[in-house]
């Protein structure tokens, strides 16, 4: 689905070059659930970062489904993630301002559906989270399992081919996080591809697969 | 995807109330200032418009050029008139001549009514004129035609008026009317109401004929040498003949009639109507004449202010979007555009800007009878009309991209993978240096108004207690015809006035020291050649110098006469004769042209005392009796018991002319009527400046608070280290007392440039000195410390361990 070729990310401080990312090698097929781990400061962010097209690397090259990423313009790229990528953030990030309908709804205004078509999906996925009974309420209504319950529906709206979410759990109970982690599951099974970015073994363990970061540098895969 | 936006949008505005209050009050009173200041500049440009051969008429001027420079009268010599119809036969020319205080009595259906019970003084709108007049502009007649003022004793009325002198115009036709008990006409027409915005208001039409049968009452005379500037000639001017090859045939047409004296010297050139308005070098019929320079500064300043209320919004809506990263982030992350985004912004802009347009709207209507009073517009105004529309349309548009663009650029550049991460703080904005500039750029307009409104007033203030030289307290001034029924009991009626204990003394001439209707002519002095210029003329008895507390340089006052029989002439004159010492003056001979062809000798030179207003210099002036020229009757009042004095007086007046109606005003009221209209654009400036300083002390109350919330940890930190509650003030007043200080930098030499400028209008006007600029500093660094004041203290006051806590 997506292959990174030696990647290098780097800021320059003064006349310091910091690597952020260091000669990441690394190829995700259709289907398979990653887990990211490492400790603070080892890139794990920036990775997720650069493969949900949020940043750009500074060297290397990334194909995603065939196409050159970083080949691609700013427009081409934001077409690509919209219809295919699906956020999930460890704050959450939902839009205090919006309900939770209108949350999940936004993400299908940009893609310029319907009116009655977006009803009918959101409606949808409301459902399946069991999260019908408080379309209407703010996020600051919620708690914190049920706010990350309306990002991953958010993230699911557009039934992208690719979720990527960063510490999902990271600020929920762990009743709350395994729930969470449960639905990813369940999602993986339906063929979603996820990523995820995590300090916890326990959740690290539902993914096919765990690599380990340290200082940019993809550590151990295993 | 709108519908989305707008719900955002007004979530947004409910959920920042402080934000949108002060955005929104700020805009509306700015967009409601700049509506107000359109509907006066609009009206104002308006004068005259509905004249449909506008573009085609001119005005005949007078330029006289004296050794002293040049000198302009609107009016020209009476014969004038004929001898432009011979020499510009292809030209259609009217003139009219107007008198003012006029009196006119209604005499009803019977011509000879000898008890009319029914008289008005008619300040202004008495004209004469002829039926070319009626060629040249264009009025609607309800009855009659132009055709019947080629009569003598005929007399043509505006609706109004008839409906005021007859209850009701329909009967008007026919019947009698006597003006200033001389003349009785018949009225046999009746003009439609003319709009207010006009320099011709006429109401009172009398036929040319009639004047020139009656010259003892209106002063018609075939003399050259005379001007006055009550009579005015107009030109229609046919579409292929420019008005430059008619100046240029003016100067062979001024040659030829003004040949005694030397070559242009004297000539007439053509004015175009469209600036009638606005030259102020010439006075014009209407009760004021608007330099298009004001006009100018009042657009200016809508402008500033409409300015100053979009910085406010950029100020805070910078300053906000910090808050608002988080959300823009999540937006393109969810696939937003950048224009989308862009657009939201802008779109959110578009509804507190309409938002505001309601409220400057409502605003607007309120200040609207004030602005009309200050402006002295009569006219009914209102804001629905196509114009007006547009104009709040256009506005709307501008005040959303000037005050949208910026906030939204920054907002939609934000860097989703920053901005998610809580990276974008007021630093990575980057606004800050923008904002100090917008905020400097504040300051420095409204200290420019501040400037501006301090030396405005203080001009008003020299004006109104300037030395006139002469005494205008407790003077009280009665006018009436020159005609000989008044000077026939002029004397009893002052035996009676100075009988009265109040009265101290009384004076008759033709015309009060300082004043602006001015009679000038060419003159000779000491049998020599005449002089280049032109000498100005007041006739008065004895009595008038110490009436008015005039002071004698040199020699005494003249003698008492019914005619010309000696003269006093003032400091002016003296000088430009080249005369140094005053005793030389007394004793030589002078002729006053316009007058008689006889030698009067001069018995005295009189202090300068301002012939004028104070905006024009003191003429070369000589007074002398002449009995027939007194229209006007100054009373010196003892200052105790004003009242009643005035009471008596004027049962007196009617006890002694019944027939004639008794006005009267106070020396004093009619200066500062002089300066009426500067005094009305001070009061507008001061309004204005007003505005200003309140819009940019709400956009600093606002940006303070909002530093406030974003210091709070900062503050928490610096008290727990031990700084007193005046350190962390002086930390929030440090800032805006050096931004301040940054915007008198531009300010102080922007407004000492346009001041002086406008104190240029003046002869007699004040020195700006450092005072002013130093006022208008400290009173905005005063004003923008109580902005802050409340906010920091608060903030300054704020328990540490909360602050710190809740991080």
């Amino acid at each position: 689905m997506l292959q990174l070729k030696n990647i290098y990310k780097w800021v320059n401080t003064g006349s310091n070059r910091t690597f952020l990312l260091k000669d990441i090698n690394l190829l995700i097929k259709q289907g398979e659930f990653l887990s990211v781990m490492g400790p603070s400061g080892s890139g794990k962010s920036t990775l997720l970062n650069v493969l949900g097209m949020l940043d750009d690397a500074n060297e290397g090259e990334y194909i995603f489904m065939d196409q050159d990423v970083l080949k691609l313009k700013e427009k081409q790229r934001s077409e690509i993630y919209k219809t295919h990528i699906g956020f999930v953030f460890q704050a959450y990030h939902l839009i205090d301002e919006l309900t939770v309908y209108e949350n999940i709804e936004t993400p299908l205004i940009y893609q310029n559906i319907k009116s009655a078509e977006r009803k009918a999906m959101v409606a949808d996925i409301l459902d399946r989270f069991q999260i019908v009974g408080k379309k209407d309420l703010f996020p600051t209504n919620l708690s914190g399992g049920q706010q990350q319950l309306v990002g991953i529906a958010r993230a699911l709206i557009v039934k992208p081919k690719l979720i990527l979410a960063d510490e999902p759990t990271g600020n929920l109970n762990s009743k709350q996080g395994e729930e969470i982690m449960n639905i990813f599951k369940e999602l993986n099974s339906e063929g979603v591809t996820i990523v995820q970015v995590t300090h916890s073994e326990k959740n690290a363990a539902y993914g096919s697969r765990i690599i380990h970061l340290l200082d940019g540098r993809i550590e151990k895969e295993s | 995807m709108i519908k989305n936006y707008l719900k955002i949008a007004f979530r947004n505005l409910i959920r920042h109330k402080a934000f949108s209050v002060i955005n929104v009050t700020g805009l509306a009173i700015g967009i409601a200032s700049c509506l107000l200041l359109f509907t006066v500049v609009k009206y104002e440009l308006s004068y005259d418009k509905f004249q449909p051969n506008y573009n085609q008429i001119y005005h005949v001027i007078t330029q006289d050029k004296t050794s002293d420079g040049l000198s302009y009268t609107p009016g020209v010599p009476f014969p004038t008139l004929e001898a432009l119809r011979l020499d510009f036969p292809q030209i259609t020319s009217g003139a009219l001549l107007a008198n003012y205080g006029s009196q006119v009595t209604v005499l009803g259906k019977n011509a000879s009514n000898a008890t009319p019970d029914k008289k008005f003084i008619e300040e202004t709108g008495f004209f004469f004129c002829d039926p070319q007049f009626f060629k040249v502009f264009s009025y609607e007649w309800m009855a009659g035609t132009p055709s019947v003022l080629s009569e003598p004793n005929v007399t043509v009325l505006t609706q109004k008026i008839a409906d005021k002198y007859f209850g009701n115009w329909k009967y008007a036709i026919g019947q009698y009317l006597k003006l200033d008990n001389a003349v009785t006409v018949k009225v046999s027409g009746i003009l439609k109401d003319i709009p207010a915005n006009t320099d011709f208001p006429l109401a009172v039409v009398t036929s040319y004929e009639t004047a020139k049968a009656n010259n003892n009452v209106y002063f018609y005379s075939e003399f050259w040498g005379a001007i006055t500037s009550n009579f005015q000639v107009f030109m229609l001017l046919p579409k292929n003949i420019s008005a430059d090859k008619i100046n240029t045939q003016l100067l062979a047409f001024s040659e030829k009639h003004f040949g005694d004296r030397k070559r242009g010297e004297r000539i007439n050139f053509l004015q175009p109507l469209s600036n009638i308005h606005f030259d102020q070098r010439f006075e014009n019929f209407g009760d004021h004449v608007t330099a298009k320079s004001t006009l100018w500064t009042l657009s200016l300043i809508a402008i500033f202010i409409i300015i100053m209320a979009c910085i406010n919004f950029i100020n805070l809506s910078t300053a906000q979007a910090v808050g608002r990263s988080k959300e823009i982030g999540i937006r393109k992350v969810l696939g937003g555009y950048r224009w989308q985004l862009f657009f939201q912004v802008i779109g959110e802009t578009a509804i507190i800007v309409f938002t505001s347009v309601l409220f400057a709207l409502a605003i607007a209507m309120l200040g609207l009878p004030f602005i009309k009073h200050i402006a002295s517009i009569q006219e009914p105004l209102g804001f629905f009309n196509l114009q007006t529309v547009v104009f709040v349309f256009l506005l709307m548009v501008f005040v959303t991209i000037l005050a949208g663009l910026y906030p939204a650029l920054v907002l939609s550049g934000f860097k989703p993978a920053l901005a998610l991460k809580n990276k974008i703080t007021s630093a990575t904005v980057g606004g800050i240096s923008l904002r100090r500039g917008l905020v400097i750029t504040q300051f420095a307009i409204s200290q420019i108004l501040i400037i501006g409104t301090i030396v405005a007033i203080a001009q008003m203030n020299y004006v109104r207690n300037a030395d006139l030289g002469f005494n205008k307290e407790a003077v009280l001034i009665i006018n009436a015809n020159a005609d000989s029924v008044v000077h026939s009991r002029q004397l009893s009626y002052k035996q009676m006035l100075l009988q009265m204990p109040g009265v101290k003394s009384v004076s008759f001439s033709s015309d009060v020291p300082s004043s602006n209707s001015n009679s000038a002519t060419n003159f000779g002095f000491d049998h020599k050649p005449d002089p280049d210029f032109a000498l100005y003329t007041k006739y008065a008895d004895e009595d008038y110098f110490k009436t008015f507390g005039l002071q004698m340089l040199a020699g005494r006052p003249f003698d008492k006469s019914d005619t010309i029989h000696e003269v006093v002439v003032n400091e002016t004159l003296m000088k430009k004769l080249g005369i140094k010492n005053p005793g030389e003056m007394v004793g030589k001979e002078i002729m006053i042209k316009s007058n008689s062809n006889v030698w009067t000798k001069i018995t005295g030179v009189v202090k300068d005392f301002k012939t004028n207003s104070l905006k024009e210099d003191v003429k070369p002036l000589a007074i002398s009796e002449m009995r027939e020229y007194y229209g006007v009757t100054s009373v010196k009042l003892i200052s105790s018991n004003i009242k009643k004095t005035k009471t008596d007086v004027e049962a007196a007046w009617n006890k002694s002319y019944p027939e004639y109606a008794f006005t009267s005003s106070y020396m004093d009221d009619n200066i500062a009527d002089f300066y009426k209209q500067d005094e009305q654009l001070s009061l507008l400036y001061k309004i204005f400046a007003g505005i200003a300083i309140f819009i940019s002390c709400l956009g600093l109350y606002g940006l303070v608070s909002f530093m406030a919330v974003q210091r709070t940890k900062e503050i928490g930190i610096r008290k727990v280290l031990g700084a007193s509650i005046q350190n962390i003030i002086y930390l929030f007043s440090k800032e805006f007392t050096i931004l301040i200080l940054a915007g008198s930098l531009v300010a102080v030499p922007v407004a000492w440039y346009i001041m002086s400028n406008w104190l240029q209008n003046f002869v007699f006007g004040i020195k700006m000195n450092w005072v002013v600029f130093a006022i208008a500093i400290v009173f905005s660094i005063v004003v923008a410390w109580l902005a802050v004041g409340y906010k920091s203290i608060k903030a300054a006051m704020a328990n540490p361990v909360k602050s710190l806590r809740s991080e």
